[in-house]
């Protein structure tokens, strides 16, 4: 049993077929490593010097034993990857902790307005309820406000990018012509290089003027917000559903050509419900995406922390988990910083797990289409 | 896909009828209108303007289009680009009477633009009526279903819910429960309009309903320009500036859908027409929305950017030398075919040299004439929170200096394209026996010359008091300078002299041009090298030797690269001319080099060089918002200098952090692991990393990173971050790029009896590296701009009036971490945190600024994504023609 561990363990960090004597060296640098990682973790003002032993163990190893070392430290690039992911959560957690501890629920706590528990999908039964919900002075912190902040921008993000995004990714992967493909595609690549600080600038100085004029605001609003968020979700919705329809074989297509249906009927019926899942896969990605946006939600709503009223008024404006982080955190008090910390734990684990949640369905989705083919 | 598509293309090449037309023509109403739509929603054009200041604007438009349509026409009708589609005839012929009928109604009506529309909306809803009528008696050939189909009819129910809702609401007051009746009845009084008729009436009638409603409650001014309601409950209101528009984009796209269905006839083709025409036009907004932003940002932020620079005419003209390079380049290129459209490739491939050649036209008169080029205009500064306008101009100015590193790096670029051109001169010519005694003679001195610098860079330019360096170092440094211009004469005497004709002597001579380039060279920059550590720099007439023979090199050869030119129009036989190309790409090569080197000069021992011409370190290209750090309280506001230093200096560390580890774990993933748990596990985490919202990075670099290096926010936490946020995206498109190896590359290797790590060192790595490389351009890209992490971690201020000085910042410590870097530990500026300082400074932040900042950002981004793109393309089309 031992026997088998130790036999799978040096295949990992080896390889199959090794020089006598690499088994040292390679130990050596990892042993090096260990320590390093060990030193920045609880001693950094030494970390440097180890980085520098490692440096030299690695290079001793290197010159003498060249495959070996190659495969070894390929491998340490890929448990670190591994490890950022770790050491995010749990330095995020850990800085998390003590807000979960002292207010546990009451970082869920729904505001009571003129003696009325404002109605939140009667969550009131299970969630504590108080007047003050939001001040740092009094020790309340109640993140409702953000979530729902979040989530009125991201559903009308999705309102945006959905039916954009699909009509967009049809067009790219089946009415387009070859040429007419080679501009758009770069062209929503681009799209979504523009960085989102620039979108929030564009937001701060021009749409917040134009809601005023138009809408009667009074400037910062959920609806510009979700509108910009959407367009910058876009890009993301339209290249994974494109992968997804392009990912249908042809042979299914053409099948249906040959039946006499026409392209729209081939595309309805066939490829739209053999790439749903892709498609749906996109969708989750740019709602994740439109979830975890900062900049632009920041620059166009910085500013409040009260309860959009009534709940469903887009034209309201609140700051979100994300901006929250972004506006508060500079002076932020100790106490406060611990509560920003359990915003980016939601955030970190609602995002990423749509993201993961997406990553199977397109997954599923090309084993099965491959099946068919 | 398949042949079965080309019956749709003959059907639709078929000749149309009146009623053709006519849906031709709402379609293109259609289209007309949802562009207004978008116009007006924007404020581009004013609702309420009527009578002849619409009329212009209209006009106005009309020529625009009537240009575009009639060039395209044009060419169709000279059959230079045939347009068959008489669906596609129909509509732009109806695009231009559509808008010639809305200018006349303009001219002719005093009402407004929104009354206008408002008819436009009512004319469409007649039409699709009519049509719908027509077909369903049938005076049409038609093939419509039994029905409009469920999914219609729930759309249509759900537009009548709310056009109930919002009219019933508005018109009738939204007291009591009236308008919820009134919006039920329409709901399902359309419902039923859509689904139990047959389909030619069930996809018009209800349109016709729903546009016609619109139509007429814009038309009759219920909801008008001045329209306002503003529900208590809500903190915002709506407004007929937005209202109408709103109305109209949705009115025109239900108008311009059922009419496409009418005009293909219903039935299967008729569906596939209007679904295609939504997509296309939804595409068109999307591009349109891409442009629109770059667009606007451009026209906000160029002004400002460029405000006050200068560039001297002849610096102009190296910076424009790789262009001129890479125009010619373009314009050999072979064009195809001899028919048309050959020559108008040709055209298009000509057309960059000629507007470079213009440009440099433009540089020389201003060189010879001493002229100033200025363009003037004003920009805006806010100076204690009010805005002031100032003068300011571009300009090209007549100075013959030219900045050191404006000099070397546009020729450093040349130098590595030529020699990149160079193939190979061995055995060619004949060898002379001096000639290969100095060849085999060069290397030595050249060590020689690369020890002594060493001994004197390790022991100083005195050893034990001994005035070794200046003493052998101006000896040295004079003799290879001299020799180097000797060399770099060589090909020219070997031209000039000998009595066979030019093209024959000039090949004879190929052994001299490959030493005289590579020995020439090598030679000059081993004495520069030297000058730093003997302290010497011997000068002649006041100017310094080794500049003067770089300035000689570079123009012997660039006397010989003309000669070579002569030669090659002289030359008959291919094999001639191809040799002289070779000649002539190192000729070119050492010209640039020359140049590079006599930059490097004035670069390394900051003694500018003038000659006629100057070289300085102070050059005369300058640009005040990419040069200067800000200038409080002063004349003029200064730049962002140290904001794109900063963002420069992030960039490279996260590349130099992100790269070796994304690369590194990719070539396990794809080499040496097998598809397992260890694989599986990673996939994941990459993707969890790649998703995570930018701002938790910020979080994770605050409580993990900033207590472990130096306690505070500073550049080295931003450069980590940000590392940290590059490596999944370099990992999945290395591991994409390395994927996409053959395996019979790797067999081949194999099958050869090399080793596993020599085969991805030596094949795969080489052959993925197009993909690998791009992956990081396009990753790069999308750090450059992040923001969000950077207000956590890097402590930047608004209007930074200092660069970090990372180069100089290192220093050797005798307490742990034993070495330290000031600059690395300190906050930064950098490009995006600007931006966010601008926004965050709310009424103290300029808003000129702020856009130029945006702008330049922006033109950062976008140009690594364009390399990267086009570097994508390129090695794609490469490996696919292979």
């Amino acid at each position: 049993m031992i026997q088998d561990v130790r036999q799978r363990v040096r295949e990992t960090l080896l390889g199959r077929d090794t020089a006598d004597g690499s088994a040292l060296a390679v130990g050596a640098s990892g042993a090096f490593l260990v320590a390093t990682i060990a030193v920045f973790l609880a001693a950094p003002v030494f970390a440097l010097p180890t980085v520098g032993a490692f440096c030299f163990v690695t290079a001793l190893g290197w010159v003498r034993f060249k495959p070996e070392m190659a495969r070894f430290l390929t491998l340490v690039a890929t448990l670190l990857t591994v490890l950022t992911v770790a050491f995010i959560t749990i330095f995020l957690f850990a800085s998390a902790l003590p807000a979960i501890r002292e207010h546990g629920l009451g970082l869920l706590l729904i505001p009571i307005q003129d003696g009325d528990v404002r109605w939140f999908f009667w969550l009131d039964t299970v969630l504590p309820t108080g007047e003050i919900y939001w001040n740092p002075s009094s020790g309340a912190y109640s993140l409702i406000p953000m979530i729902w902040a979040t989530a009125v921008v991201t559903v009308i993000a999705g309102a945006v990018a959905g039916p954009l995004g699909l009509f967009g990714a049809l067009f790219i992967a089946e009415v387009a012509s070859d040429g007419l493909r080679e501009i758009i595609k770069p062209g929503v690549e681009v799209l979504a290089g523009i960085p989102s600080i620039v979108y929030g600038f564009l937001g701060f100085q021009v749409l917040n003027g134009f809601i005023q004029t138009s809408f009667l605001d009074d400037g910062a609003s959920f609806l510009i917000a979700g509108l910009v968020v959407g367009v910058m979700a876009l890009p993301t919705v339209v290249s994974v559903g494109e992968d997804a329809l392009s990912s249908v074989p042809d042979s299914m297509g053409d099948g249906s050509i040959a039946m006499g249906a026409t392209r729209w009927q081939t595309m309805q019926s066939i490829s739209i419900p053999a790439a749903f899942s892709g498609i749906s896969a996109g969708i989750i990605l740019g709602l994740g995406r439109a979830i975890g946006e900062t900049m632009a939600v920041a620059a166009i709503m910085a500013a409040g922390t009260q309860f959009a009223d009534p709940l469903f008024d887009i034209f309201d404006a609140n700051v979100t988990l994300t901006s929250l982080i972004a506006t508060q955190y500079g002076s932020a008090s100790e106490s406060t910083l611990t509560v920003l910390f359990v915003a980016g734990i939601m955030l970190f684990v609602i995002v990423a797990g749509m993201s993961i949640i997406s990553l199977f369905i397109e997954r599923r989705m090309k084993a099965k289409l491959r099946g068919q083919a | 896909m398949s042949e079965a598509y080309v019956t749709d293309d003959s059907l639709v090449t078929a000749d149309s009828s009146g009623y053709d037309r006519a849906l031709d023509g709402t379609i293109a109403l259609g289209i007309v209108g949802f562009v207004l739509g978008l116009v007006t929603l924007i404020d581009l054009v004013s609702l309420s303007s009527s009578g002849a200041a619409l009329a212009e604007t209209l006009a106005t438009l009309l020529v625009v289009v009537a240009g575009g349509v009639g060039t395209v026409a044009l060419s169709s009708w000279a059959n230079v680009t045939p347009v068959d589609s008489q669906r596609i005839r129909g509509v732009t012929a109806g695009v231009l009477l559509a808008l010639l009928g809305l200018t006349l109604a303009a001219y002719a009506v005093p009402v407004t633009l929104a009354t206008l529309l408002g008819g436009l909306l009512l004319v469409e809803a007649m039409v699709i009526a009519t049509a719908g009528v027509v077909s369903n008696i049938g005076l049409v050939d038609t093939e419509p279903n039994a029905t409009a189909g469920l999914l219609a009819g729930f759309a249509f129910g759900a537009f009548g819910l709310l056009l109930g809702a919002v009219l019933g609401g508005t018109v009738l007051g939204s007291g009591g429960f009236l308008w919820a009746i009134v919006a039920l009845i329409a709901g399902i009084g359309l419902f039923a309009l859509a689904i139990v008729p047959r389909e030619d009436l069930g996809s018009t009638l209800p349109a016709a309903v729903v546009v016609g409603a619109l139509g007429a409650t814009i038309a009759t001014a219920t909801i008008g320009v001045g329209w306002q309601w503003n529900p208590d409950a809500i903190s915002g209101g709506f407004t007929g500036g937005a209202v109408i528009p709103v109305f109209l984009l949705f009115g025109t796209l239900i108008a311009a859908w059922s009419a496409a269905k009418c005009r293909a006839g219903f039935g299967a083709r008729g569906r596939q027409y209007g679904a295609f025409l939504v997509i296309n036009l939804n595409a068109v907004l999307m591009v349109s929305i891409m442009a629109a932003i770059v667009v606007f940002v451009t026209i906000k932020g160029v002004g400002y950017s460029v405000r006050g620079s200068t560039i001297g005419a002849l610096a102009g003209l190296v910076l424009l030398s790789p262009l001129v390079v890479l125009a010619v380049r373009t314009a050999r290129t072979p064009a195809g075919s001899e028919e048309w459209r050959g020559g108008a490739r040709q055209l298009f491939r000509l057309l960059p040299l000629a507007v470079v050649g213009s440009v440099t036209a433009l540089l020389v008169s201003v060189l010879v004439t001493g002229e100033k080029l200025e363009y003037g205009y004003t920009y805006t500064v806010l100076e204690n929170r009010e805005s002031v306008v100032l003068d300011t101009s571009v300009a090209i100015t007549p100075e013959t200096t030219v900045g050191s590193l404006v000099l070397v790096l546009p020729t450093l670029l040349l130098f590595v394209y030529f020699f990149r051109q160079y193939g190979s001169l061995r055995d060619v010519g004949t060898e002379l026996d001096r000639v290969e005694a100095v060849r085999r003679r060069l290397p030595l001195a050249i060590a020689a010359i690369a020890v002594l610098t060493g001994a004197l860079a390790i022991l100083g330019a005195s050893p034990a008091g001994l005035p070794l360096g200046p003493v052998a170092g101006v000896v040295v440094v004079g003799a290879g300078s001299v020799a180097a211009v000797g060399l770099a004469a060589l090909p020219l005497a070997g031209l000039l002299a000998g009595d066979e004709a030019l093209p024959e002597r000039a090949v004879d001579r190929a052994r001299l041009f490959t030493l005289s380039v590579f020995g020439g060279l090598s030679l000059l920059a081993a004495v520069l090298v030297l000058q730093g550590p003997a302290t010497v720099a011997p000068a002649v007439f006041g100017r310094g030797i080794v500049p003067l023979a770089a300035l000689l090199g570079a123009l012997v050869s660039a006397t010989t690269a003309t000669i070579l030119v002569t030669a090659t129009r002289a030359a008959d036989e291919t094999i001639t001319r191809r040799l002289l190309g070779e000649e002539l790409s190192l000729a070119l090569a050492a010209t640039a080099g020359y140049l590079a080197l006599l930059g490097s000069h004035v670069a390394l021992t900051k003694q500018n060089f003038s000659l006629g011409v100057s070289v300085a370190n102070a050059g005369s290209l300058s640009v005040p918002m990419a040069m200067q750090p800000y200038i409080p309280l002063g004349a003029e506001p200064g730049g962002i200098f140290p904001a794109i230093v900063g963002t420069v200096w992030l960039v490279i560390g996260a590349t130099t952090f992100a790269v070796p580890l994304g690369v590194g774990a990719a070539v396990f993933l794809t080499e040496y692991a097998e598809q397992g748990r260890l694989t599986e596990v990673v996939e994941v985490a990459t993707n969890a990393l790649w998703s995570t919202p930018s701002i938790v990075f910020g979080l994770f670099g605050a409580t993990f990173l900033i207590p472990r290096i130096g306690g505070d926010e500073s550049l080295l936490a931003g450069m980590l971050v940000l590392g940290f946020m590059l490596l999944p995206l370099v990992l999945i498109t290395s591991r994409e790029a390395i994927k996409a190896v053959p395996d019979e590359y790797r067999d081949a290797s194999a099958a050869l009896g090399v080793s596993q790590w020599e085969t991805i060192r030596s094949v795969v790595l080489p052959a993925s590296m197009p993909g690998v490389i791009t992956g990081v351009i396009l990753g790069v890209g999308r750090i450059a701009g992040e923001t969000a992490p950077l207000i956590l971690v890097l402590g930047s201020t608004l209007n930074s009036t200092s660069a970090v000085e990372v180069l100089n910042g290192f220093r050797f410590t005798t307490a742990p971490p034993f070495i330290a870097n000031e600059a690395l530990l300190s906050a930064s500026a950098s490009l995006p945190t600007q931006v966010w300082a601008v926004i965050a400074a709310g009424v103290s932040g300029s808003p000129s600024m702020g856009w130029a900042t945006a702008f330049i950002l922006l033109a950062v981004v976008l140009t690594f994504y364009a390399v990267g793109i086009t570097a994508r393309t390129y090695f794609r089309k490469k490996l696919n023609y292979e």
